[in-house]
């Protein structure tokens, strides 16, 4: 399949710092890709390296066919950016920003009146159009910054944590926006500290650590690689400290963590698992309120992949490995 | 629901209309949000008025001294003002940013944010003009040569801000940092004092400073016109590309990292 990014043995070094070290992916026109990893992984620097906004140390990237150095102003015409900030003017409106933007990407006058309105209708902001962007909500400006990266119809859209620290109206309508544009053809790259955002959204997801990819995949096939882990939940009418010793005491058990009022056993055997904590609950006069079993989350794989684990990283490389290498189109 | 994916036939971002295009979008902008600051009205208005006002009040000035450096004082503090305070503002607001991932050169961006700051500076000395020789009833022997020589210095005082804002970090040191600069400038490039008259080492200095050459110039368009002031033409020019040249460098230097 095409390439919309393709990028090749990237690097970025601040000084003796290496923020990004050797990444080599690709993303395929019209794919919904995902950049996952803990603050300080090398995503931003990833996605400004990509927007030509950070010159990289060595490497090199591809989007839509164009060289990110080279032909710069060729990618960047190409491509809709949203940074982390809602870098808009203040001192203007929507519709003035908006213009302003249109302009700047050379989209001539009765185009980016007809796309502005278009966009702020479908970001439910068309009324406060002429309000300065001084007295809008977080939320709002970052609705009004996504419209403006898509004023100029670009084909590869990035979003560097688009819905962090927002409102869950703000949140909701912004996911449903970028799956919509993603249905019509438009390529997204996406980073996010958000698992189950990525997990709803994207096709693939790559989980970057240190500067390196440890892991890339369908979330349901990243998921399907810890199939020997399960969670058994399990809340009870009343706590004890007796209830996690008990647990603890379960050779099948990995790990009890408490969440609430409920625990989390990770087992290797679920079924003796739950049959132990039944019979626990009997003879010893606890009411069982919930008790399920979890399928393994792209939390989970995140969890495994940024933890300072060496062993559970190295697991990770090993599943990459097997799936041929990891870089798939 | 948002039909992103119409074809849109956007100019080419290198061609001479296009670049001319985003160069006055860049410029219209700047001037809406900037000119009201104001950092504007404090740093590029009343600095200069205060200190004149301080070294000219119960002093006999000749017209002819007079201005020539209070239109190059005025156009060096309001041009180089705006765009100290626009670049410095939107690095720190990272609406900077915005101009970076558009297709737009750096060269492009210092060209509109320029035209915003030597318009800003081009409007003032001509205010400032237009008011001192009616209070003054002084004649200006060569109007255009005299508004040529404006319109070139506010060029080079606006560069002069874009390379500090791109220098420093904040707007507070780009305005400090600045106004330690412009001080002194005003002293030794014949404002107050005709630079013959300085003391050889600052005479020396003074050719140095854009200033000199744009007070010596507009001195020339208000007397007799010669040679002297096709020389400080060519070299105000000289001194426009040279700064916005810097100001291209540092701040690819300071924003690319």
């Amino acid at each position: 399949m095409e390439s919309a990014i393709e990028v090749t043995d990237l690097t970025k070094h601040y000084g003796s710092i290496t923020a990004v070290d050797g990444l080599t992916f690709r993303v395929a026109r019209g794919e919904f890709f995902g950049l996952l990893g803990p603050n300080g992984a090398g995503k931003t620097t990833t996605i400004r390296m990509l927007t030509g906004l950070t010159k990289p140390t060595s490497g090199s990237a591809k989007v839509g066919g164009r060289d990110c150095i080279k032909e710069s102003l060729a990618v960047k015409q190409k491509i809709g950016v949203v940074s982390e900030v809602s870098n808009l003017y203040n001192e203007m409106s929507a519709w003035d920003n908006l213009m302003f933007i249109g302009e700047l990407y050379g989209v001539d006058k009765l185009t980016r009146r007809a796309r502005a309105k278009q966009l702020l209708e479908a970001f439910q902001l068309y009324d406060r159009r002429n309000d300065h962007l001084l007295g809008y909500s977080k939320g709002m400006k970052r609705r009004v910054r996504i419209a403006a990266a898509l004023l100029h119809s670009p084909e590869v859209l990035f979003l560097d944590e688009p819905t962090s620290g927002l409102d869950v109206q703000s949140s909701r309508l912004i996911r449903s926006i970028i799956r919509e544009l993603n249905r019509e053809g438009v390529t997204v790259f996406l980073t996010t500290h958000y698992i189950d955002e990525a997990d709803q959204l994207c096709d693939r997801v790559a989980i970057i650590r240190q500067g390196k990819i440890v892991v890339e995949g369908s979330p349901e096939r990243l998921k399907s690689s810890l199939q020997g882990e399960h969670v058994v939940e399990v809340a009870f009418d009343r706590d004890e400290s007796s209830v996690e010793m008990f647990l603890r005491a379960d050779p099948n058990v990995k790990e009890v963590s408490k969440q609430g009022d409920k625990y989390q056993i990770r087992t290797g055997s679920p079924s003796a698992t739950i049959q132990r904590v039944s019979q626990f609950a009997a003879s010893n006069g606890f009411e069982i309120v919930t008790m399920n079993t979890k399928q393994p989350s792209l939390e989970d794989v995140f969890v495994k992949c940024t933890g300072l684990d060496a062993v559970q990283v190295e697991r990770m490389e090993f599943l990459r490995a097997a799936k041929g290498g990891g870089q798939r189109g | 629901m948002v039909n992103v994916v119409d074809t849109l036939s956007n100019p080419p971002s290198k061609s001479f209309s296009g670049v001319v295009g985003r160069i006055a979008c860049i410029a219209k902008k700047d001037a809406r949000i900037y000119y009201f600051k104001p950092q504007i009205l404090g740093f590029g208005i009343l600095i200069p008025a205060f200190v004149y006002l301080s070294f000219s009040l119960g002093r006999v000035i000749p017209s002819d001294l007079l201005i020539p450096g209070l239109v190059g004082m005025v156009s060096l503090f309001g041009a180089s003002s705006v765009e100290a305070i626009s670049v410095a503002i939107e690095k720190q607001t990272e609406t900077y940013e915005l101009l970076q991932v558009a297709p737009v050169s750096t060269t492009t961006i210092v060209l509109g944010k320029s035209l915003a700051g030597s318009a800003f500076g081009i409007m003032l000395s001509l205010v400032t003009a237009v008011g001192a020789v009616v209070l003054t009833g002084a004649q200006i022997a060569n109007p255009f040569l005299f508004a040529i020589a404006t319109i070139v210095g506010a060029f080079a005082f606006s560069a002069l801000g874009m390379l500090f804002a791109a220098a420093v970090k904040d707007m507070p040191t780009a305005n400090m940092s600045l106004t330690a600069l412009r001080l002194p400038m005003i002293f030794i490039s014949g404002v107050f004092v005709p630079v013959h008259a300085l003391p050889l080492p600052l005479r020396v200095v003074s050719f140095l400073t854009p200033l000199t050459y744009l007070v010596d110039a507009l001195t020339g368009a208000m007397t007799a016109p010669s040679i002297q002031l096709a020389i400080d033409l060519a070299v105000l020019l000289t001194w426009v590309v040279l700064l916005q040249a810097l100001a291209v460098f540092m701040l690819n230097k300071k924003t690319q990292f």
